[in-house]
Parts: structure tokens; sequence; C-alpha cells
């Protein structure tokens, strides 16, 4: 038998594999001594057994370790980084515009991530928020976000806490309380006047609570001075929050011996508790002081509850239903009553539609539009950088080459660039936060979000480093593996083409089209979206809005004295006690004709005096029957009157004289079934509420002098504003000393209905904008690959006699034809996703098909602007320049 | 100061015995001539590179043979810090053996 001289060769193959190169050598070596003379000892296959033994047992880290002797590896990779610094160093221009659009681009992909970030935690840090509970009262057609109180605003304390104290009864509730902040809908958003001793300050959000102690349990206040013990366990308490007590007594506000102090609210006494640390401002409600007290000053509470471990919230509900009685003993027999529900903490703040939610909520739609964009941008940053990094190591081939030569593999050609265009996103990190930390206050004050939860912090840190490094890998990875690859011959040869694929159908045409039809897509989403706020600007809402402003008056005395002393001076035209139009829609109930039966669901109701019609401008000729003595009037506008006439069957100028009866369902010892309302007139139709909804059946009461007050509306020559208000804040002044002056305008009232979509329509068109910068400036640069590239045939064309602008058509030409292709693909995309965002307006406009069109014919002149000026250089050149390099 | 591990003290006994012949086969074969048990080259070969890294041992390429397919060795020898450390713990143990009652 022929003697083996070698020990089995593929457990040597798999020692080569994965044994480190510098190690190798050695290992192998004594394993094949040792195979030797094992052989001679014991023979040829116990050696072999032996040896493959051996070769696994060196099957770990210690020979894995490539770098294991350091003094290989850090020259290596300090030539990578002086070749990488050189190269960025060299093509200083391109490094520039790299850096730039990167900066830009990431920086605002963070900026999104924070935003979203910061919605989507909504009262995450409030502990076991899950298990956290709000009821809430469905009544008619609507959801209550607040609960109110058995007698409304005459409930004894011990009345208000009625329902809190029930549910504490349930074994599934651990614990319940109740709040009104003032700046809510049922807190009245009125500023408070506090007086320190003879220091005097306005509060603008206090947080009523009569159940302090279980308002610590559900939602735990950090205390920086003072206990909770002390600030919960007793009535009449104060606690500040750290905010205000820096904004009030300074900075060294912890040294004053604030606690203890009595302090006036309102001309109450409280005793001043505690100070906490400011409540996250990504919490569903807000506050800047708590007031510990008998009785909330309100009509109802905001009641939440938290559930003992394992409960289920639905048999709290359930139970709740059952002892209506009890608990709210008006609506047992109540028809418009539909029960109560809960809805758990996280998903308040994106609850739609209620009524009298505390903060506005965020729509998810729009979170996912923002996340969407923010993901596009990122996507065109990844395909600018792939194309330009490609483009940039086309004419580095021979330096590549030259490297395969002296012996590198192509791993380690890949390693080498992808060092490389990590390393060039990395520079941009500190730009990055350069450009974040000014950008973040701008930012937040568009978004209507406190800086201090988005400023830096750990999150900001590791995404944005995490994403300029993923912007690297991502963008070095395909010339990485490209030219990685390439034999040392072709890397010597002539340039080549680094993207595969046929003449127009390439990698680098696909990366292109893509691009562009993100382009055109969020050009014509972001216009539409402009046309539609301005449509809502320019819409006649039916109703003079110019010159009125509004604030709060409680009481009818008060303001039958207010409304004499502002008559009085010139400058004021008209003024009325209620009904400010511009809301979200409210108090909808059900409704019929007397003597029919069909109930309709969608009217709603206002109350408001003759001088608020005449301020509004609304043309009511039946107003005039006030005059004749009748101290109300019963109005409906045109939309009712036209549904009700059709059920009725008559005119509807004939239902005049006709009884309407609210809330059929309502059981009442004076007229049996509903109320009843004989119509006095008909008021054409104008928008009460916000343009996302449609025009619905409203039904006004209109009186002579209102019963009850709790705003007032006065219209004003525009022409001299600020003395004109001067004038009216002092009347006010000598009339109302308690409650601060705080006037609105009714414009600006109308505006806020919007503020949340103008707000997305902003951003989306600033991300549109940057998001077709970033487009362009990639083009250039592959433009200018391309042209590059194409020196020599251009040199060639113009020999042959063609002209610069031959040579311009001929590149505009492939471009063209993809921006073309686009515009197709985009057409689509575009009408779905602005007709999404329009859904959310009643009155709207219709996202037309030329609006894309015309938007993508925008785009592509600027595509061809940026392509015809890249080439141009290139076309310019001399063909003796180009073509005598061979 | 990084101690040394048992098969640490041994291995490193062993190449300063071998005085300019350790290397990674001809010390385990060694270990198993003077110490009786067998040990597997790879373990051997982690030992002596943690004792390179703690610098108690330094090595150089050299002395390819037909045997090994014409592949170097690497020579291991004793750093002086290696030596002293060896004395030390030499000393140190003779310092317990001394104070056995009955034994000295």
């Amino acid at each position: 038998m022929k003697q083996p001289t070698h020990p089995p060769k593929w457990a040597d193959k798999f020692l080569g594999w994965f044994c480190a190169e510098d190690l190798l050598e050695e290992i192998q070596g004594d394993l094949h001594e040792a195979w030797y003379l094992r052989k001679e000892r014991l023979g040829t296959s116990q050696a072999n057994r032996l040896f493959i033994a051996d070769v696994f047992t060196f099957f770990k880290p210690y020979a894995f370790e490539k770098y294991s002797r350091a003094k290989q590896f850090l020259p290596m990779m300090n030539n990578y980084f002086k070749i990488a610094l050189r190269n960025i160093w060299h093509r200083k221009g391109f490094t520039a515009i790299n850096l730039i659009g990167l900066t830009l681009g990431i920086s605002a992909v963070v900026l999104i991530a924070l935003y979203l970030k910061n919605e989507l935690t909504y009262d995450q840090n409030i502990p076991q928020a899950e298990s956290i509970y709000r009821l809430q009262n469905n009544y008619r057609e609507q959801i209550y976000t607040n609960m109110s109180f058995p007698n409304y605003n005459n409930s004894s304390a011990k009345i208000q806490r009625t329902l809190v104290n029930h549910l504490e009864e349930y074994d599934e509730v651990a614990t319940a309380c109740q709040f009104v902040p003032t700046q809510s809908d049922i807190g009245g958003r009125s500023k408070l006047l506090v007086k320190f001793g003879s220091r005097e300050f306005v509060a603008d959000n206090a947080l009523y609570s009569n159940t302090g102690e279980r308002f610590q349990a559900i939602f735990p206040q950090e205390f920086l001075l003072g206990t909770p013990e002390n600030a919960f366990s007793d009535f009449q308490k104060m606690v500040l929050t750290e905010k205000l007590a820096k904004q009030w007594f300074g900075e060294n506000w912890r040294l004053q011996n604030l606690i203890g102090q009595s302090v006036e609210v309102q001309d109450t006494l409280y005793q001043l508790a505690g100070i906490i640390a400011n409540p996250p401002s990504n919490q569903h409600f807000g506050f800047d002081l708590i007031l510990h007290q008998q009785e909330i000053p309100s009509w109802g509470a905001y009641t939440y509850l938290k559930l003992t471990e394992n409960a289920n919230i639905a048999s709290v509900t359930e139970k709740l239903n059952s002892n209506v009685e009890t608990v709210f003993p008006r609506y047992n027999k109540d028809g418009l009553a539909k029960g109560i529900s809960a809805i758990a903490l996280p998903d308040i703040h994106f609850s739609q539609g209620n009524l009298y939610e505390i903060k506005p909520t965020a729509n998810k739609t729009y979170l996912y539009t923002f996340g969407i964009v923010g993901f596009m941008i990122l996507l065109i940053i990844w395909t600018n950088y792939t194309n330009l990094s490609v483009a940039m190591y086309a004419d580095r081939q021979k330096e590549l080459g030259m490297r395969k030569v002296l012996g590198a593999r192509s791993q380690d050609i890949g390693f080498q660039l992808l060092t490389e265009a990590v390393l060039l996103t990395l520079l941009c990190f500190p730009f990055c936060l350069l450009l974040l930390q000014h950008a973040i206050p701008k930012f937040s004050e568009l978004m209507d979000i406190e800086t201090s939860s988005l400023f830096f912090n750990s999150f900001t840190f590791s995404l944005l480093l995490s994403l300029l490094i993923l912007t690297g890998i991502l963008s070095g990875i395909y010339p990485a593996i490209a030219y990685g690859n390439k034999s040392m011959l072709r890397l010597f040869g002539k340039k080549m083409n680094a993207f595969s694929g046929s003449r127009f159908f390439n990698f680098r045409n696909g990366l292109l089209t893509f691009q562009f039809v993100m382009m055109v897509a969020l050009l014509s989403i972001t216009w539409i979206i402009f046309q539609q706020m301005q449509y809502i600007q320019q819409r006649d809402l039916g109703f003079e809005k110019e010159g009125v402003i509004y604030f709060n008056v409680d009481d009818v005395e008060k303001f039958q004295q207010l409304k004499t002393a502002l008559t009085a001076i010139p400058e004021v035209k008209s003024v009325g006690a209620n009904g400010i139009p511009g809301s979200e829609m409210f108090n909808q109930f059900t409704y019929k004709m007397d003597k029919t039966d069909v109930v309709l669901s969608d009217g709603t109701m206002n109350y408001l005096s003759l001088g608020s019609v005449k301020t509004l401008g609304i043309d009511c000729p039946s107003c005039n029957k006030l005059s004749e003595g009748k101290k109300r009037l019963f109005l409906i506008n045109q939309t009712a009157a036209e549904k009700l006439a059709k059920i009725k069957g008559i005119t509807p100028e004939a239902l005049v004289g006709e009884t309407v009866i609210t809330e059929p369902e309502y059981e009442n010892e004076e007229y049996g079934f509903g109320i009843p309302y004989v119509v006095d007139g008909i008021v054409p139709d104008f928008n009460f509420f916000s343009l996302k909804y449609e025009m619905q059946p409203l039904f006004l009461n209109v009186y002579q002098e209102m019963p009850f007050v709790y705003e007032m509306l006065v219209k004003a020559e525009t022409d001299n504003w600020n003395g004109t208000l001067a004038k009216i804040e002092t009347v006010y002044k000598q009339i109302e000393n308690v409650q601060p002056f705080d006037v609105a305008f009714l414009e600006d009232r109308l505006d806020k209905l919007y503020t949340e979509d103008r707000r997305s329509g902003i951003l989306i068109g600033i991300l549109s904008l940057l998001a077709l910068i970033l487009a362009l400036m990639g083009l250039a640069g592959v433009v200018s690959y391309i042209a590059y590239s194409r020196q020599k045939e251009i040199g060639i064309r113009k020999v042959l006699g063609a002209s610069v602008s031959d040579i311009l058509l001929n590149f505009n030409k492939e471009f063209m034809m993809l921006m073309g292709v686009s515009i197709i693909i985009s057409l689509p995309i575009s009408l779905y996703f602005s007709s999404k965002w329009l859904d959310s307006f009643a009155f709207r406009i219709e996202p037309q098909f030329w609006m894309v069109l015309l938007a993508g014919l925008v785009a592509m002149l600027l595509v061809a602007i940026v392509v015809t000026w890249r080439a141009n250089r290139a076309a310019g050149e001399h063909p003796i320049e180009v073509l005598r390099n061979d | 100061m990084t101690g040394l591990g048992y098969l640490e003290e041994t291995i490193l006994l062993l190449i300063l015995s071998m005085d300019g012949d350790a290397y990674g086969f001809s010390v385990s074969e060694a270990y198993e001539k003077h110490v009786g048990k067998s040990i597997s080259i790879s373990a051997v070969h982690t030992v002596m590179s943690r004792l390179e890294k703690k610098g108690f041992i330094q090595s150089e390429m050299g002395g390819a043979t037909s045997e090994r397919g014409g592949r170097r060795k690497r020579i291991f020898t004793a750093t002086t810090a290696g030596l002293t450390m060896i004395q030390e713990i030499k000393e140190a143990r003779q310092k317990l053996w001394n104070i056995i009652p009955g034994l000295s």
C-alpha cells in the first residue's frame, strides 16, 4: 500500500479556511509535524484521526482573530483612513455638496423621528399606564371625555365625589381620582390671579382636584419641596411646578422658605404645600399648579381609575352601567344617555372627535404621513449616495487595481470602500448636531411641542450615529461589491460602466426613476395641500369675522354693565353675548318634525343674543320679531329647513310657525316626550363649525336679553386696533377686577381650527422641498459622472460636427424619458395620498389630474436645468483636450 | 500584576527547559513526556499566545523542516519578566514549604 504523504486534505483545507492567515503557518506546521510523527508511531489511520481532532480543537476564537497581532492591522487601517481623507480633500467641492446634502437630509430624518417618538410615547411615562383608564360618557351621538357631576354646577362637595367613591367600592378598581385643568373646555380656559403677599402673578393652567391623594397614587408627582402627604391630606393646599416656581420666585426658589406660606388665588386662601418637577409635556393633560380643594369649580370632571392586577375594564364599565341610578340618578330614565365607557390612557392622545378633550389629539394618519415622508427622504439619501459613490470610484479604478496587485483581496477592497463611505458620512456628525441644535427649537415652535422633550439625549445621539453609519454602509455596499469582485485586469483596463444592466434599464436609472417619482409625488401633494389651506382661508363662511374679538364674562350683570360701557366707545360697532363660531362640532342631538316619525340625529343647538347675530353680520330678517315684544326666537338654518321641509312635504318657507321637537326620546313631565320649539324664521347657512364638517342643521335661539352669559363678542373699527383695544381693556378693568383681561380675535380662533392641518402642510412642504433639493443634488452628481465617462464620445461627436446644443439635447433626452415614466407612476400615488389628506375636510378641493401633471412639469424643468448645467461642462470642453489622452 | 495559572506556569517552565526549541508541537510533546498527561496542540497555542500577551515569553519565526511541509515554526523563548516571575513563584512556594511543621 502506498504510504500517504499528506494528512486528510479536506481537514487541512478547512483549517486554511477558518484560520487567521498570520497564525496559519505555525499551526499548520505543528499539525503536519505531529501527523508525520504519529504516522510513524501509531499508523496512518490513527494519525489521520488525531489530525482531524486537532483541526477541530483549533476551531475557536483564538484562531479566528484575524488581526490578533495588532501590528499588522493598524497600519492597513491607517492607510485606508489616509487614502479616504486624501480623496475627500482632493474633491473638496464634491465632498462639500455631499456633506451639505447628507447633513440636511439626515437632520430632517432625525427631527421627524424625534417628533414621532414624542407623539407616540404620549402618557407612556406614567407608571402602569396601560392599567389606567379614563371614564367617558356617551350621550346623544357623542362621547364626552369628562363625567358630569350629578347636579352639575350645583353639586355639593360630597355629591361631586359620588362617582369616585362608588368606583373604589369595586374590587377591580385600585383607586380613582378626578380633576379639571383650567385649560380645558370644562375648566373655562380662564387665567387665575395669584397673590403672594404683595406680589401678584397670573397662572395660566391650574389643575383643580378634590381627590389629591388618589391623584398622587395614579399620576405620581415628584416632590422637590414638601411632601405629597402634607399637600394632599388636607384641602386648600397649593402645589407649584418647578417651572412656575422659577418664573415667580427666580432661580433660588428653593431657598425662600416658600412651603407653608399662604397664597390667595382669585380671593380664596390656600397654603403652598409643595413644589414638584414639571410634568412631561407629552402627557394628555398639563398644568402649572395644583389646587387641592373640597369642590371642583366646574359642572363635571375628568375621572380616572386604576385597575387592580388582572382586573378587566369591561367588568367595571358593565357594573357602572347597571348602577346608573346610584351614580347618575339623572341618567336613569334619560333616553339620550348611552352609557359609560372607558379609554385606556395610552389611547387618549390618538382618539378623534371626542368632546372636551383636554389637549388636541394627534391624527395618526398625519403621523404616518410624516413617517412615510421621512423614510422617503432617507431612501433618496441612500440612492443618492449609492449613485455618487459609484461615480466617485469610477476614476479610481487604477488605485484599486494597484491594491489588488499588492495583494489586496476582494474583501479588502470592499472593506476599504466601506471605510471611506462610512468615514464620509461620519464627517457629517458634528454638522448634524450643530444644525439640530438650531433646528430643534424652531421645529418645536412650529409643531407646538416643548423643546425640552426633544433636546439632546442619548436617543438623539445614537439615532443620528446609527443613521449615518447605516447610510455609509448602504451607499458603500454596492461599489464595494461591484469593484471588489472585478478582476485586476479589468480594473486596469478601460473605464467600465459600474452600473450593470442595459443602457436604459440599469441599476442607476432604476434609482433615478425612484427618486423622480418621489420628487413629483411630494411636490404635487404639497401643492394640493397648500391649495386646500388657501381654500379654507378664502372661503366665505357666511358671517363676518373681521374686527371681532371675544373674551369670557361669567355673569349677566357684569355683561350688562360692560355692554353699556363698551357701546359708549365710538370705535365699538356692536356687542353681543355668546355664540362664537369656529369650534369643533359639539352638542349634537336628535330632533323631528311634530306629527312625523322620522327622527334625525345631526342637529346642533346654539344660544346667542341678538347683539351677537348683528356682530357676526348674519342676515336675519325675522330677527325684527324681537323688537315686536318676543323675548326669544327659534331660528333654523337653510340646511335644516330643507331637510325638515322634505319630510313634511312642504316648501322650506312654509316651515315658519311649524313645531320642531328636539330630543324626542327625552321623557319629561312638562311636554311628555322631547321639547317643542316653534320655528320663527330661517337664516342662511353659515359655517358655525370647522370646515371639516358638512353643513349641518343648526338651530339658533336668539334672545333680546341673554338669560345666561359666558362669553362676550365685540366688533370694532379695525383702523387703530391697539388704541381701541386699550380703551376696551380700560373699560373691562373698571367693571371686572378679579378675572384678568384675556381677549382673543375671532380670526385667530378660526385659524386655530386648522392648526394641525396647517402644521402638517408646512412640515410636508418643508420636507418636500428638502427631498427636491436632495434629489436634484444627487442628479447633478450623476450627470457629472456620466459626462465625465462620456468625454471621449462627446469629443468624437464634436469632431464629427455636433454642436454643443446637440450634445445637451442628447443628454437631456434620456433623463426626460425617465422623468416621463416617473410622472406616470407618481400620478396614482399623488392622487391617492392627497385625497387621503383631504378626507378630513368636508369642504375641500378635489385633487386634479392636471395638478400632478403640472407639478411633474415643474420637476421636469428643474431636472432639465440641472442636467444642462452639469452636462454643459463636458460639452464645452475642446475635443482636443479629451481626445489627446490616448 | 498579572499572575500565572497552573497550566501557564507549567508551560513556561517547559519553554525554559527546552532552551530555544520550544514551539507548539514540541511543547505539547514535552508536556506529555514530563507531566504524563496528554494535551492538545491548540491548548498549547492558546496558552502560549496568552503568555506572550502578558509579556512572559517572546517569539520569532524560524526553523522550517520537511515534516512541516516547509512551514516555519514559531519559536518561543522566555523573557526576563518570565524568568523573574517563575523565580518569584518558586520562592513563594518555598516559603510555604518551609513553614510546614514536620517537613522542614
